[in-house]
């Protein structure tokens, strides 16, 4: 256990209270400049030809009267950039497609022009022939024998296969299979833990693509100077990854990779991956000699970013009849489209739900990733929790009926306490899981209404109503997948006692410029409006991992208090030597240095500041600060105590089904949050909200819809979002656990809301239904073929490579 | 790419009518279906451009003997605001309010709606069951002639009217309502707002000791335009409405319609909902 004291909370502390996001004002304005309203002296616009064919030879590419098109300056294909590398966690990615379209969304030409319009007038210039290949539109295609290969080795002249130096990447060499990625995690004993089931139940489910619907669509401007260094102003989350696999690819030096975020319209993971469009908007400008500019159209961003990763899921859960879980055994077939990005390792997270979602005694976890040509998949909120979520507690309620256990019983006896450790080696330090259970449950009477329910089922009426229980671990202390997991911070004072905090941290929209902000403040006692954030340039941030795994309050927020701490012992010792006393009888508050027993104010902090600037022995206010969570990498058995702290939650969700037409009506959402501590409330409850819409969209209304690998949906007019009369009532709700190692007490929260929401749906529709669905979304018709017994329960025989 | 090579914006319907007749005109009202339609290629500007937008006499909502007539330009928002409409043609009103969202409303016009021709439009099923008629002018030789045409009777098929392309639909005329008249109006999409109609039903009639006469019954997005029910109307015209007749009447609307399968939904769900809520409405009627 590693539990902190929850302080009394002095009255003008900042901690818990509700803070307007420091750049609401701008956003509400729209004064905001986004990556679409920047212009660059000199810019090009340059727009990409994608492929018209989901699997084909690329016989011809004929660009001669694009490039003859007044205000064309620069049109580009594979053939004009031999040097291109492959990007990806595989390397089996190569941004400009020469030989062979593997998806649709594959990129085949490129023009920078003097306007957008030209330049889509210049794709339609562009010839093509192709070669039809067959295509594998589904995961379990690309296992069956024979099937065709989606990166086959190239052949020499002879048809014979190229001799290649070893560790040449998939995207040059080829793959003998189409296994892109597998995954395999063990812990107890799971024959044993079988034969003391008493009862065991097996079902496959199937979960979807959905996909991020940033409002701020992906978009990149880049630009060399005279040096030949390359200036990026990207939406990416990860700028620091980034600006060294972009000096790779490039084969230059990573200090002369400089890359600027301007404000970031929303990322959700789609920005954490390279993607062609970024590499090829630099090889334009490359070779136009010019700042070039690419931004997505909105049905391009449908194409062409990546999706949640799609998942068919065969879970066995056992338990006694006392309610013990005993197993869980799982093999899930991960759909990993025609390139590999972070989709494909999403079973990092998964199997840490498998293994520690409650106690678990022996889990075996299986995942097989597979090559089709399919749209790829990328990370998304949750990074496949929602996934293995989705299965996990639709199980619990399915044992606990058989067991006739009450579901929140069977739930509390299951979940773990503090100091617990699982069989993945993760070590609950705060732990709020159980009260997180009571209180969503409470609070939604959900005890008496599950039963009431289960008694009206048969009442007349087409309309039932149903309430279910779900529950959601995720990291909360960061998450070790790099070798560090930390956050640099740069802090400095002026003459008026107002602070740059300089920080590795990206602003994607979740509010970290704001928490921060408060963390600090509360360390030197000054108002929030005394602080400038400074967090998107990577020639003067300091190192950072990148916005993911709910980690930048924990990280970057432990790494600001860090910096603020030193500030405050160097302000402090100055104003102790000033005024002839100890520092540590002084304290900082309200904008001054106080005597820490009365408060008395001994002088306003913005002159101390001058008094130290101006004068002969002049000394700065400026601190740095790293930290380095006390996580570790996991070993290669997929064990390890990944992170620093673990969150918690549990949500109840309320529905109406309309049996006459299968439309499931979510009327209300109570959830329970184990943040470790609330910093800014109101902040919180914005993620909270958010998360959970994002939530209710996974499970009752969006759905890409990708047929033989067409997508067929791309537009908001059939892709669903939620709208704001679908969205429910809320009851949000906090458990401080108060986290020994959290900023404050605080645990990372930011896909938490996500995760269980389709879950607790699931559990709901069977509670108003008797129907239990397996497959993802409940869109109206889905729901409705279900409750007429005319929806085919998703079958997958499991199975895993030898 | 565009071609418009003249726009015009005519201030009176004479002036309107004759640049229609000179040929080769895309007509433009509220933009709302033109504009992304051209914009996605669906359909190509002719090179002239006609923005009727200026004819104070297409627009606006009046009593004409025994009719109630709607100015082609009349907005959506106008009509869901209009005494009226909400006094003689209620179920009008009831369908702009699921149309689009209120940005649309303001722009798009109710002449637009029935000549855009969608199978889905909102406000032609309630139109159809109140025997709504269109009246076209054309001056196909220097004076202006005017026709009208069932409304039921003016679609082709997706897009497609029997507007002659020199004629402007001016306006649309709905017989006032007779004593026990009811109507109403149900649009199916998988969420409340911004949704296009997966399927939609209209039903009037005269209803009198528990029964319907002159029943009418539509149906939108089942076929290539929307389209009366003849079967259906004749289950029930004229028969109390009791349970076994509804059930009929529901079942002769599953049988009656052909929809397709498309994104977003499959022909058997789209007959499962006319069915179903066929049902549901004609209980409503029967206990209203």
């Amino acid at each position: 256990m590693n539990v902190a004291e929850k302080p009394v909370i002095a009255p003008d502390s900042l901690i818990g209270q509700r803070i307007q996001k420091k750049d609401a004002p701008e956003k509400a304005a729209g004064k905001t400049r986004y990556i679409q309203d920047m212009v660059v002296p000199g810019m090009l616009h340059a727009k990409i030809l994608r492929s018209s064919r989901v699997h084909a030879r690329i016989k011809s590419i004929d660009t001669s009267a694009a490039k003859a098109l007044p205000g064309v300056h620069v049109v580009l294909t594979a053939a004009d950039v031999p040097d291109q590398q492959p990007i990806g966690v595989a390397r089996d990615h190569l941004p400009l497609k020469g030989e062979r379209v593997r998806s649709q969304r594959d990129e085949i030409a490129a023009v920078a022009a003097d306007s957008e319009e030209i330049a889509e007038a210049a794709l339609k210039l562009i010839r093509v022939e192709y070669e039809d290949l067959p295509v594998i539109a589904t995961p379990e295609d690309a296992i069956k024998p024979g099937a065709p290969l989606i990166h086959p080795a190239p052949l020499d002249a002879d048809g014979r296969p190229q001799a290649l130096p070893p560790k040449t990447p998939i995207a040059f060499a080829g793959k003998a299979d189409n296994i892109a990625m597998r995954f395999d995690y063990t812990h107890g004993d799971i024959a044993q833990a079988e034969a003391e089931s008493d009862v065991v139940v097996e079902d496959t489910f199937q979960l979807h693509y959905v996909t991020h619907c940033c409002m701020g669509v992906s978009g990149v401007i880049a630009e060399f100077d005279a040096s030949g260094n390359l200036l990026m102003y990207s939406n990416t989350q990860v700028p620091f990854l980034h600006k060294r696999e972009f000096a790779e690819y490039l084969n230059i030096d990573p200090s002369r990779v400089r890359i600027i975020q301007p404000p970031i319209g929303g990322g959700f993971g789609s920005k954490l991956d390279i993607y062609p469009f970024e590499v090829i908007c630099i090889f334009l400008a490359r070779a136009a000699k010019r700042p070039v500019k690419m931004v997505f159209t909105r049905e391009e961003e449908f194409l062409a970013s990546p999706t949640r990763q799609p998942v068919l899921l065969t879970l066995r859960s056992g338990c006694k009849k006392d309610g013990t879980l005993t197993f869980r055994q799982v093999h899930t077939l991960h759909d990993n489209g025609a390139y590999t990005s972070w989709g494909a390792t999403t079973p990092f997270v998964m199997m840490q739900t498998f293994s520690s979602l409650y106690r678990v005694p022996a889990c075996d976890y299986h995942t097989t990733v597979v090559y089709t040509n399919n749209p790829y998949a990328g990370s998304f909120r949750g990074y496949g929790n929602l996934q293995a979520t989705f299965a996990i507690e639709q199980h619990m309620d399915m044992l606990a009926e058989k067991i006739g256990m009450d579901p929140l019983d069977f739930r509390l006896m299951n979940a773990q306490d503090a100091g617990e450790v699982t069989g993945q080696g993760m070590t609950f330090k705060s732990c709020g899981f159980k009260e997180c259970l009571t209180t969503a449950a409470e609070r939604s009477e959900y005890r008496k209404k599950h039963a009431d329910n289960l008694a009206n089922r048969d009442a007349p009426g087409p309309v039932k109503r149903g309430i279910g229980i779900a529950s959601m671990l995720h990291v909360g202390g960061g998450a070790k997948i790099y070798p560090s997991d930390g956050c640099g911070t740069i802090l400095k004072l002026d003459d008026f006692a107002n602070v740059t905090l300089i920080t590795g941290a990206s602003e994607i929209g979740q509010g970290s410029e704001t928490v921060l902000s408060q963390l600090v403040c509360e360390e030197l006692g000054l108002p929030i409006s005394a602080v400038t954030v400074v967090n998107n340039d990577t020639a003067i941030t300091p190192w950072d991992v990148g916005v993911h795994a709910s980690r930048t309050t924990f990280i970057a927020g432990n790494s600001a208090i860090g910096a603020a701490r030193k500030a405050k012992a160097k302000i402090l010792a100055a104003a102790a030597k000033k005024h002839g006393c100890d520092e540590v009888e002084l304290d900082l508050r309200g904008g001054f240095v106080i005597r820490a027993d009365s408060g008395e104010p001994l002088v306003e902090l913005a002159r101390l500041m001058r008094n130290l600037h101006f004068s002969d022995k002049a000394e700065l206010v400026m601190t740095t600060f790293y930290y380095e969570p006390p996580s570790v990498h996991q070993d290669k058995a997929f064990k390890g105590d990944v992170s620093a702290a673990y969150a918690w939650a549990a949500q109840v969700v309320e529905v109406e089904v309309d049996t006459d037409t299968g439309i499931v009506k979510m009327t209300k959402v109570t959830g329970t949050h184990d943040v470790g501590r609330v910093l800014n409330r109101l902040g919180l409850e914005g993620q909270i909200e958010g998360g959970v819409v994002m939530g209710q969209g996974y499970a009752l209304t969006e759905n890409l819809i990708v047929e033989n690998g067409i997508t067929r949906n791309p537009n908001f007019r059939d892709y669903k979002l939620v709208t704001a009369p679908e969205i429910p009532e809320m009851d949000i709700t906090f458990v401080e656990s108060m986290d020994g190692e959290g900023p404050q007490g605080a645990k990372g929260v930011g896909e938490a809301p996500a995760i269980c929401i389709a879950a607790a749906a699931a559990n709901a529709i069977y509670n108003a239904t008797g129907v239990r669905i397996f497959a993802l979304p409940f869109t109206p018709e889905a729901v409705y073929r279900a409750l007429r017994g005319a929806a085919p329960k998703p079958h997958w025989q499991a199975w895993k490579p030898e | 790419m565009t071609a418009i090579e003249r726009y015009a914006a005519p201030q009176n319907l004479d002036e309107a009518l004759g640049i229609l007749q000179q040929g080769e005109v895309t007509i433009l009202a509220g933009g709302t279906d033109l504009m992304p339609q051209t914009k996605a290629g669906r359909i190509a500007f002719k090179p002239t451009l006609m923005n009727i937008g200026r004819i104070a006499g297409l627009k606006g909502v009046t009593l004409d003997g025994e009719h109630l007539r709607i100015g082609a330009l009349t907005t959506i928002s106008e009509l869901l605001r209009d005494p009226l409409v909400a006094q003689h043609a209620a179920v009008l009103a009831e369908a702009c309010d699921h149309f689009a969202s209120d940005q649309i409303r303001n722009a798009g016009t109710l002449g637009g709606n029935i000549n855009n021709a969608s199978p889905a439009g909102d406000t032609l099923v309630p139109l159809i069951v109140l025997d709504a008629e269109v009246e076209l002018a054309s001056k196909p030789n220097g004076s202006v002639a005017t026709r009208r045409m069932p409304l039921a009777e003016f679609f082709t098929g997706p897009g497609r009217t029997k507007r002659a392309a020199n004629e402007l639909l001016t306006a649309v005329r709905i017989p006032l309502p007779k004593p026990g008249h009811v109507a109403r109006f149900y649009k199916f999409g998988t969420r409340p707002a911004l949704d296009i109609s997966t399927i939609s039903i209209g039903i009037a009639g005269i209803k009198r000791d528990g029964a319907l006469t002159d029943t009418r019954v539509a149906f939108g997005a089942v076929a290539p335009t929307p389209v009366r029910a003849p079967r259906t109307e004749a289950a029930l015209e004229g028969r109390r409405l009791d349970a076994a007749a509804i059930e009929a009447a529901a079942d002769a609307a599953r049988d009656e319609v052909n929809p397709i399968d498309d994104v977003r939904a499959s022909a058997w769900y789209r007959k499962e909902l006319i069915h179903n809520m066929t049902r549901r409405m004609l209980d409503h009627v029967a206990h209203a």
